[in-house]
C-alpha cells in the first residue's frame, strides 16, 4: 500500500473516546486517546507514532508498549496489527550510557 | 575484534542446547547473555515438565537447567554474562556491552535464542504499584524467595497463569481468583484442576476493569464479557487483593533478527513477529539462526530441541559431523520436536480445535475448561479411571487425565506396567485391571500435571483411602486431621492424614494419604490442613 | 514477605544481612539480592513518582525490561532497582522525575 493511499483510510473528525485517558506507554506516559489523535493527525506507521508522541521512545525503548500502540493504530486505520508499519529496530538493542558508548573500540 | 566459530545469544534453554549441540562436535562457542544467571526462565520453573524421558519429562525446569549448565561446562563453552548484545552487523559482527564498555565480536554462525517477552494488557489502574506480570511473580517467588503480595489476582489462563497461580499458592500466597476473557481455560487442565481442588475460584469471560487503590492496588474490578467482549452490565465483582499479575502471553523477541536483517512475518500463531527461518532454524541471513521463543513460542523442551538442531546443522555445515551423522541426528530431533507439537495444545490453529473431543474420540470435559475441574459424573468417561467393577480388589489408580498432551511419564513409573500409554504420546493413559497395584506411589509424583490419585475403598468399612500428589509446606502429620476437598475445592468433610510418603525419588512431590468415608473416595482430591 | 521455607526450592541462598538507607531510613537486606527485593521485603511498594502525572510506580517485569522500577542509588537516577544487587550502606531514594528532589524544577 502506498502512503498516499494509506492517508485516505481516515475520514470524518476526531471521536472520543471513555478510554482515551488509559495510560499505553508507561515511560512517557502518553495516552490511548492521544495517539488516536496522532493517527487522525496522520501519523500512520510506528516510527511516525513514536517520533510525534514519543510513544516507546523513553527508557524502556517501547518494550512494553509497542505491541499496544500498534494495536491501536491498527484498529483506528482498520487494518490487522500486522499490516502497520512497524518501527526501525537498530543498536542499540538494550539502554545505555553516552560514557559506555563513548568507549566503543577503547582498549582497557 | 574477538573471534569465535559460534556465537549464541542467550544463554536459557534454546541457547544453551545449541552451544553444547555446537561444542560436542568440536565447535568454538561463546554464549553471551545479560541477566546475572544463566538458564533463562528455566530456573524460575520450578514444576515437573511435560513430555517423555526424552524431553526431560517430570523433571523440575530447575533442575534441567542446572543440568545444561553443567554440560555446557564440561564441553568447554564460554558463558559470558552480564553481557547485552546491542546489535548485529554485517559479515555476522555484534557488539556487546560488557562490563561498562562496548566489545565487538565476530563469527562465522550466530544463533539468536533471546527468547521472548511478556504481553501485557492496559487496564485503567495498571500503572500502580502491585500491578505485575507473571514472570515478576516468578523471579521473585523462585529466584529471591520473596512473595509478589498476600493476596493475588491472576489474569490469564494460559499455561503460564496457571502455573505461576499454582506456584503463588505453594509460596503461601492467596490466589482470589483466575479470571480470563476468553470463555475457555487456554492451558492444560490439568493445571487448572490442580487451582480449582484447592478452592480457587475460575472466572471465565472475565476481564478486569480496573486496578483500585491510589498509592498502590488495593482491590481489582472485574466484569464479565459476552461472546463478542463487551462488558456485560451489572455483572461487576470487586476483589480485595494487593497484587494483581498479568499473565496474557508472550512476543518473540526480534528486534535483534531485525538488526541482522532477517526477513520476518507476523505469524499469530508463533506469537507475533518472527524471523522467516528454513527446518534447520536458519534466517533468510545465511548463518545466523533463531531458536526457541524468538522464533515462535512454545514450551521450554521444543526449544531445547530447536536448539540442537541448530547446533548440529552449524556443525554439519562447518565439517564438524558427516552428513551421515547429521541426517541420522536431525530426524532424531525432528521426531522428538513433533511429539511435543502433537495434541490440542499444540503448534497449530488453536480456533480450528475440536473442543468437543479427544483424538481418540472421548467428550472432553466442558466443566474443566470453563470452571477448571470436572465434574464427578464427567469422570467416568476416560481410560485411566479404573472400572467400578474391579475396584473391590484393594487400592487402584485414578488417572484423571483427559486432555490430548505430549507426555507419558505414567507409564514408565509403573514398574508393573498397570499404565500405558498406547499409540501416539498425546494419547490418554489407560489402567490395566489385571495389574496388581503395590501402591508404591510412583505414578502419582511422576504425573506432572498431578492427576494421578490411588484409592483403596477396602480400607476399612464404610472408610477408604485417597492418596494425593501434595507439594506444599509444612507437610501434614500422619494423624492430623483437615478438610477433605473435592474437585471444585469444595469442603466434603473431615478426613485423617494416614501416611505421608517422600523420597528423594519423588522429588519433593510427597504422596498424602488420607482416609475419608467411601463414598467420597471418586470425590476427594485434596486434603486442606486445618 | 519472605518465604521462610518453600515446599520445592527449601530455602533461598542468601548474601549476608546488610544495613542500607532507603529515603533516609536504615533498612535491612540481604547483600547481593536486588534493591527491589529487599525494599518489598520492607513493605516498600513505590519507587518512583513519574515526572508528567506524578503518579506511583513499583516493581512491574522485575527483569530489567520495563524500567518502572528505577530509583535514585547513591546519587545517580534511573536505576534500574529490580537487577541492580544491593549492596551495604547503599544509598536508594525514591525518584521524582529524574530527580531524588520532590521540588525539583527542572523535571
Amino acid at each position: 500500500m502506498t502512503m498516499k493511499m494509506e492517508r485516505k483510510l481516515i475520514q470524518g473528525d476526531f471521536i472520543p473516546r471513555a478510554d482515551d485517558e488509559l495510560i499505553v506507554c508507561r515511560c512517557e506516559e502518553i495516552t490511548q486517546g492521544e495517539i488516536r489523535k496522532a493517527v487522525y493527525d496522520g501519523m500512520f506507521t510506528m516510527n511516525e507514532v513514536k517520533r510525534y508522541l514519543r510513544a516507546g521512545m523513553g527508557l524502556c525503548q517501547g518494550q512494553t508498549c509497542s505491541r499496544l500502540v500498534q494495536n491501536i493504530i491498527a484498529r483506528e486505520l482498520g487494518l490487522a496489527p500486522g499490516e502497520v508499519e512497524i518501527s526501525t529496530s537498530r543498536s542499540p538493542a538494550r539502554p545505555i550510557q553516552m560514557k559506555q558508548m563513548a568507549k566503543d573500540g577503547v582498549k582497557k | 575484534m574477538k573471534r569465535y566459530e559460534l556465537i549464541i545469544i542467550g544463554a536459557g534453554p534454546a541457547g544453551l542446547s545449541a552451544a553444547i549441540e555446537a561444542a560436542s562436535n568440536g565447535m568454538q562457542v561463546i554464549v553471551f547473555d545479560e541477566n546475572e544467571r544463566p538458564g533463562g526462565q528455566l530456573f524460575k520453573q520450578i514444576h515437573k515438565f511435560f513430555g517423555s524421558k526424552e524431553h526431560k519429562a517430570k523433571e523440575r525446569g530447575f533442575r534441567i537447567g542446572e543440568k545444561l549448565l553443567k554440560e555446557a561446562e564440561d564441553l568447554g563453552v564460554e558463558v559470558q554474562l552480564k553481557a547485552a548484545v546491542m546489535g548485529i552487523f554485517d559479515d555476522k559482527e555484534i557488539s556487546v556491552m560488557l562490563d561498562g564498555r562496548v566489545e565487538h565480536y565476530r563469527a562465522n554462525n550466530i544463533v539468536i535464542a533471546t527468547g521472548a517477552s511478556e504481553k501485557m494488557l492496559p487496564f485503567p489502574g495498571w500503572t500502580l504499584p502491585g500491578v505485575i506480570g507473571a514472570g515478576a511473580a516468578q523471579t521473585m517467588m523462585n529466584l529471591h524467595g520473596l512473595k509478589p503480595g498476600a493476596r493475588v489476582l491472576m489474569v490469564g489462563s494460559g499455561n503460564v497463569g496457571l502455573v505461576v497461580g499454582y506456584q503463588l499458592l505453594q509460596a503461601g500466597c492467596k490466589l482470589e481468583a483466575v479470571i480470563d476473557a476468553a470463555p475457555r481455560v487456554g492451558g492444560y487442565g490439568v493445571h487448572a484442576a490442580k487451582l480449582a481442588r484447592t478452592g480457587v475460584p475460575f472466572y471465565m469471560s472475565h476481564t478486569i476493569k480496573e486496578a483500585d487503590g491510589d498509592s498502590c492496588v488495593k482491590g481489582a474490578a472485574i466484569l464479565a464479557v459476552d461472546s463478542s467482549w463487551q462488558p456485560i452490565p451489572g455483572s461487576e465483582k470487586y476483589l480485595e487483593v494487593d497484587t494483581i499479575c498479568m499473565a496474557v502471553g508472550l512476543s518473540p523477541m526480534s528486534q535483534l533478527a531485525r538488526t541482522a536483517h532477517c526477513e520476518m512475518e507476523n505469524n499469530p500463531l508463533k506469537g507475533g513477529l518472527v524471523s522467516i527461518c528454513n527446518k534447520y532454524g536458519e534466517t533468510s541471513t545465511p548463518g545466523v539462526y533463531a531458536v526457541g521463543d524468538v522464533a515462535g513460542i512454545e514450551e521450554a523442551s521444543s526449544a531445547m530441541i530447536q536448539g540442537k538442531i541448530a547446533g548440529a546443522a552449524i556443525s554439519f555445515d562447518k565439517g564438524y559431523i558427516s552428513e551421515a551423522e547429521f541426517t541420522t541426528r536431525y530426524e532424531e530431533y525432528q521426531n522428538s520436536l513433533m511429539q511435543l507439537r502433537e495434541g490440542m495444545f499444540g503448534h497449530k490453529d488453536k480456533d480450528s480445535a475440536d473442543t468437543e473431543h479427544t483424538e481418540e474420540g472421548y467428550t472432553l470435559s466442558q466443566s474443566l475448561l470453563s470452571k477448571g475441574y470436572m465434574e464427578a459424573e464427567e469422570i467416568g468417561e476416560y481410560p485411566g479411571i479404573y472400572p467400578a467393577e474391579y475396584r473391590s480388589k484393594g487400592v487402584f489408580p485414578v488417572i484423571e487425565c483427559s486432555q490430548n498432551i505430549p507426555c507419558n511419564p505414567c507409564q514408565d513409573a509403573c514398574k508393573r506396567g498397570c499404565i500405558k500409554v498406547s499409540g501416539k504420546i498425546t494419547n490418554l493413559p489407560s489402567v490395566d485391571t489385571s495389574v496388581e497395584c503395590t501402591a508404591c506411589g510412583m505414578c502419582v509424583v511422576s504425573c506432572p500435571g498431578q492427576a494421578i490419585f490411588l484409592v483403596d475403598e477396602t480400607l476399612a468399612p464404610g472408610y477408604a483411602s485417597v492418596a494425593i500428589p501434595y507439594e506444599f509446606y509444612p507437610l501434614p502429620e500422619p494423624g492430623s486431621k483437615g478438610l477433605a476437598l473435592d474437585r471444585s475445592g469444595t469442603s466434603l468433610g473431615e478426613a485423617e492424614v494416614l501416611k505421608v510418603q517422600s523420597s528423594k525419588a519423588m522429588d519433593e512431590t510427597a504422596v498424602l494419604t488420607m482416609k475419608v468415608p467411601v463414598e467420597w473416595s471418586m470425590q476427594a482430591r485434596f486434603f486442606q490442613v486445618y | 514477605m519472605r518465604i521462610d521455607h518453600h515446599p520445592i526450592l527449601k530455602t533461598f541462598e542468601k548474601g549476608k544481612l546488610v544495613k542500607f538507607l532507603y529515603d533516609g531510613k536504615v533498612m535491612e537486606g540481604y547483600e547481593g539480592e536486588p534493591i527491589a527485593v529487599a525494599l518489598r521485603a520492607n513493605g516498600v511498594m513505590i519507587h518512583r513518582y513519574t515526572s508528567k502525572h506524578n503518579d506511583p510506580r513499583g516493581v512491574f517485569c522485575a527483569i530489567g525490561r520495563c524500567t518502572d522500577c528505577v530509583m535514585v542509588v547513591d546519587g545517580e537516577p534511573n536505576i534500574r532497582t529490580c537487577i541492580t544487587p544491593l549492596q551495604e550502606d547503599m544509598k536508594i531514594e525514591t525518584q521524582y522525575g529524574i530527580s531524588n528532589n520532590k521540588e525539583d524544577e527542572s523535571i
